[in-house]
C-alpha cells in the first residue's frame, strides 16, 4: 500500500498542468453550454498523455490520474475512453472514442462526430466501426450536458470484431468514467466553494451558515472518496472495486449536482458561471453503463455472486 | 500510488488471524455480544491481552524505544482492522496502544510513564476518558469540573457523562477546569479510580451493557505530579490523542463483514434474488470501501510523516456512513439477525450505531471539514 504519488506521477500531472492552464478558466463572454478545444486535445495527443496506461513504469493509475486532472478543466476532452479503455481494444483507433452499449442507441454519445470510433460492447463482443456523417443525428442545439453530445442513427453491416474480453472492457469503462466524474466532482466543489465564500448576504459570507457548510463538508467526503475509489480500481484491476467506485461517483453526483446550483441561487441558473459545465456532465455520467442500479448489481455479482 | 499490501504486511494480517483463529475460544462469537466495556468482556480482555504480549503483537506498531517492533502506521491499522472485525477481543484495551500508551511517552513525566505504561504493556490496565460532561458534550471546551491547587494537591470536584470503561477502569484521563480561560483553562490530571470521592454510575444503553456512566468527582484529591503536562495544555494534547483516535478504530472493516455475513445470511434464506436488494448491499459495501479508502489516505499521511489535521475527520465522517448504511441494511432486510439469530450483527449493530457520537460528533466532523479542508470563512461566534 502506498498512497503517495510517486515522482513519475507527480511529473506528468505537473506537466498537463502547466499545458493545460490556458483552458483552466472559462473564455470571456463565453456563455456556450459546451466547451471544447481541438488546440488542448492536440497538445494532449502530441504529448502522449492519453496513452500513459500502455507505458510500463505508468500504467492504469496514472491514466486514471490524468482522466481525473483533465475532467477538472471547464473544457470537455475526451480522455477517459481514449486513455483506459483504447489500450485494451487498439491502441491504434483512431480519437475520439465513443463508447455505446449494445442496443443501447437511443442515448445520446459524448464525442460523437464524423470520423469518431464507435466501439459497441454487449453481450456479442466488442466490435468498432468509424462514424460517419450519414449514422449521425445532432442533438437538440441547446442541449444542456455540457458535453458534445449527437445520435448515432443506424450502424454499419459490418464492424470490426476485437478480440478482448467484453467484460474486461466493461471493467476499463466504468474505471475510466469513474476517473472521470471524480474530477467532475472535484471541480464542481471547489467552484461552488469559492462562489459561496465570496457571496455575502446578511452582512456575511453565504459560506459561514452551517445550513450550507454541513452539506458541503459531507460533499467533500463523496468527492474525496470517489477519487480514492476510482483510483484503487485503476489499480487493483477488480470488477468489485470498478463496479463499486462507479457506482459511489454516480451516487455522488446524484448528491452533489443539486445542491451546488441550490447555492449558487440565481447565479447557479446562469450559463455566465461555469458551475453547469462540470454538473450537467455529471449528470449526463449517472446515465453512463445503466446508472447506479447497474453498478449496483455489477458490484454484487462481482462481490457476492 | 499503488493499491497492494506487501508480502510482510499480509504475513502480518495473517499472523494476527491465526492467532485469533487459535486463541479466541469456540463460544467467541456470541461472546462477543457483551459490550467491549461489559464486565465479561473486560476480564476475558485481561487474559487475552496477556497472550497477545506474549505473542508481540499488542504493541508491535510502537517505537522500539517503547518496547515495540517499530512496524509503522500500516501494521497498527491491520492489527486495529483484524481485531475489530473479530469483535475486539482487547476490549477498552485498544485505547491504551492507540493513543494512551503514544500520548504518555509524547507529554507524560519520567514517573508517569513508569506508572502507567509498564502495566499497559503487560495487558493490564483499563483506562477511560473523562470528557464529556451534562454541559459540554460537542462543545467540549465549556467543561466544568474543576481542579484546584491546594498544598501540592488537585483537589477536584464536578460531573462527568458518557464515559466509557468508566466502571472497571484503573485510572482516568481526566479533563479539568484550572483557570476560567476557555481551552487555555483545562488541564488534564491522571486519577486512579480508587481514589476516594469518585462515585461512578451506569447507564443504560441501546449500545450495550456496562458502556456509559455518570462518573461524580467529589473533592477527589491527587498529588500535583498527577497533572499531565502543563496547566492550560490539555487542549492540545488531546487534539493529538483525538487525531489518533479518530483513526484508531477501523469500523469500516467490520461493518463490511457484518455485511458480507448479512448477505450470506440472505442467500441461504433463498432471499438475495431481489434486484433491490443486491443494489441495496452494493450500496453499503461501497460505502465500506469509500471510508476504507478514505482512512487510508489519512494512515499514508502517517507513513509519509505528515501532520494529520482535517483529513481524518472526512475519513470519519466516511466511515459514519458506511456505518449508518450497513446498520439499517440489517434491520429492513434481517430483522431476525437483532433478534437472536445473529450474535455478530447484533454485535456489528450495537458497536455501529455508535459511530457518529463517539469520538467527537459527526456534526463536529463537517464543522472541521468545512474549516480546514474547504476552508470556508467560519462561522461569526
Amino acid at each position: 500500500m502506498q498512497l503517495s504519488l510517486n515522482e513519475d506521477q507527480t511529473q506528468v500531472l505537473d506537466f498537463i498542468d502547466s499545458l493545460a492552464k490556458p483552458y483552466a478558466t472559462v473564455p470571456m463572454h463565453d456563455v456556450s453550454l459546451a466547451l471544447e478545444s481541438a488546440e488542448l486535445d492536440e497538445a494532449l495527443v502530441e504529448n502522449g498523455f492519453l496513452d500513459v496506461m500502455a507505458v510500463e513504469e505508468l500504467g492504469p493509475v496514472m491514466a486514471a490520474l490524468v482522466i481525473e486532472k483533465l475532467a477538472r478543466l471547464p473544457f470537455a476532452v475526451e480522455a477517459a475512453a481514449s486513455a483506459m479503455v483504447r489500450p485494451l481494444i487498439d491502441p491504434e483507433l483512431p480519437r475520439p472514442l465513443c463508447l455505446m452499449e449494445e442496443g443501447k442507441a437511443r442515448k445520446p454519445l459524448r464525442f460523437l462526430r464524423p470520423g469518431a470510433t464507435v466501439v459497441v460492447v454487449g453481450p456479442s463482443g466488442v466490435k468498432s466501426f468509424t462514424a460517419t456523417e450519414n449514422m449521425i443525428a445532432p442533438a437538440q442545439e441547446d442541449t444542456l450536458y455540457g458535453y458534445p453530445v449527437a445520435f448515432l442513427t443506424s450502424q454499419p453491416d459490418s464492424m470490426t470484431s476485437h478480440d478482448v474480453d467484453a467484460a474486461e472492457i466493461l471493467r476499463a469503462w466504468r474505471v475510466a468514467m469513474a476517473a472521470e466524474a471524480a474530477g467532475l466532482l472535484g471541480a464542481a466543489l471547489a467552484s461552488t466553494v469559492t462562489y459561496v465564500s465570496e457571496r455575502k448576504q446578511f452582512g456575511r459570507p453565504l459560506a459561514t451558515f452551517q445550513g450550507m457548510r454541513h452539506r458541503l463538508a459531507e460533499d467533500q467526503v463523496l468527492t474525496n472518496t470517489a477519487y480514492w475509489m476510482a483510483m484503487r480500481a485503476a489499480g487493483t484491476g477488480s470488477q468489485a472495486d470498478a463496479a463499486m467506485a462507479l457506482h459511489h461517483a454516480q451516487e455522488a453526483a446524484k448528491r452533489v449536482c443539486y445542491d451546488y446550483h441550490q447555492f449558487l441561487g440565481g447565479m447557479g441558473m446562469t450559463l455566465e458561471h461555469p458551475l453547469h459545465l462540470w454538473t450537467y456532465r455529471l449528470k449526463l455520467l449517472t446515465a453512463e453503463l445503466g446508472g447506479r442500479g447497474a453498478q449496483g448489481l455489477a458490484a454484487a455479482e462481482a462481490l457476492w455472486g | 500510488m499503488q493499491f497492494e499490501w506487501t508480502e510482510e504486511q499480509d504475513a502480518f494480517r495473517h499472523k494476527i488471524r491465526d492467532f485469533l483463529h487459535a486463541n479466541l475460544p469456540d463460544d467467541w462469537e456470541k461472546f462477543s455480544e457483551h459490550g467491549p466495556a461489559s464486565p465479561a468482556l473486560t476480564a476475558f480482555a485481561r487474559e487475552f491481552c496477556v497472550k497477545l504480549a506474549d505473542a508481540g503483537i499488542l504493541f508491535p506498531h510502537w517505537p522500539v524505544e517503547m518496547g515495540g517492533e517499530g512496524l509503522g502506521p500500516w501494521e497498527q491499522q491491520i492489527l486495529a482492522e483484524e481485531m475489530w472485525i473479530a469483535g475486539e477481543p482487547r476490549g477498552g484495551q485498544y485505547m491504551n496502544v492507540n493513543w494512551i500508551g503514544p500520548t504518555l511517552e509524547k507529554y507524560g513525566t519520567d514517573e508517569q510513564k513508569k506508572r502507567y505504561l509498564e502495566p499497559i504493556t503487560k495487558g493490564q490496565s483499563l483506562w477511560c476518558q473523562g470528557f464529556s460532561e451534562p454541559d459540554a458534550g460537542s462543545d467540549l471546551a465549556a467543561l466544568r469540573t474543576r481542579a484546584e491547587l491546594k498544598d501540592g494537591n488537585y483537589v477536584i470536584n464536578g460531573q462527568k457523562i458518557w464515559t466509557s470503561y468508566a466502571g472497571l477502569a484503573d485510572t482516568c484521563f481526566l479533563l479539568t477546569r484550572t483557570s476560567d480561560d476557555r481551552k487555555r483553562g483545562i488541564t488534564i490530571i491522571l486519577v486512579p479510580m480508587d481514589t476516594p470521592g469518585i462515585t461512578v454510575r451506569q447507564i443504560p444503553s441501546l449500545i450495550g451493557e456496562g458502556d456509559i456512566h455518570e462518573v461524580f468527582f467529589d473533592d477527589v484529591t491527587v498529588p500535583e505530579s498527577a497533572r499531565f503536562g502543563d496547566e492550560g495544555q490539555a487542549w492540545e494534547i488531546i487534539g493529538y490523542s483525538l487525531r489518533n483516535e479518530r483513526l484508531g478504530i477501523p469500523r469500516f472493516t467490520l461493518a463490511r463483514a457484518a455485511l458480507d455475513r448479512a448477505v450470506q445470511m440472505l442467500k441461504d434464506a433463498g432471499d438475495f434474488d431481489s434486484e433491490y436488494v443486491k443494489i441495496e448491499a452494493a450500496r453499503c459495501a461501497a460505502l465500506c470501501e469509500a471510508a476504507g479508502t478514505a482512512n487510508y489516505a489519512v494512515v499514508q499521511r502517517r507513513v509519509d510523516g505528515l501532520a494529520i489535521g482535517a483529513e481524518s475527520s472526512s475519513a470519519r465522517y466516511a466511515t459514519v456512513m458506511a456505518e449508518r448504511a450497513v446498520c439499517e441494511f440489517v434491520i429492513e432486510f434481517l430483522p431476525e439477525g437483532l433478534a437472536g439469530a445473529s450474535p455478530y450483527l447484533k454485535m456489528h449493530h450495537q458497536r455501529g450505531i455508535v459511530a457518529g457520537v463517539a469520538a467527537g460528533s459527526a456534526e463536529i466532523q463537517l464543522n472541521i471539514i468545512a474549516s480546514e479542508v474547504l476552508e470556508l470563512p467560519r462561522e461569526p461566534r
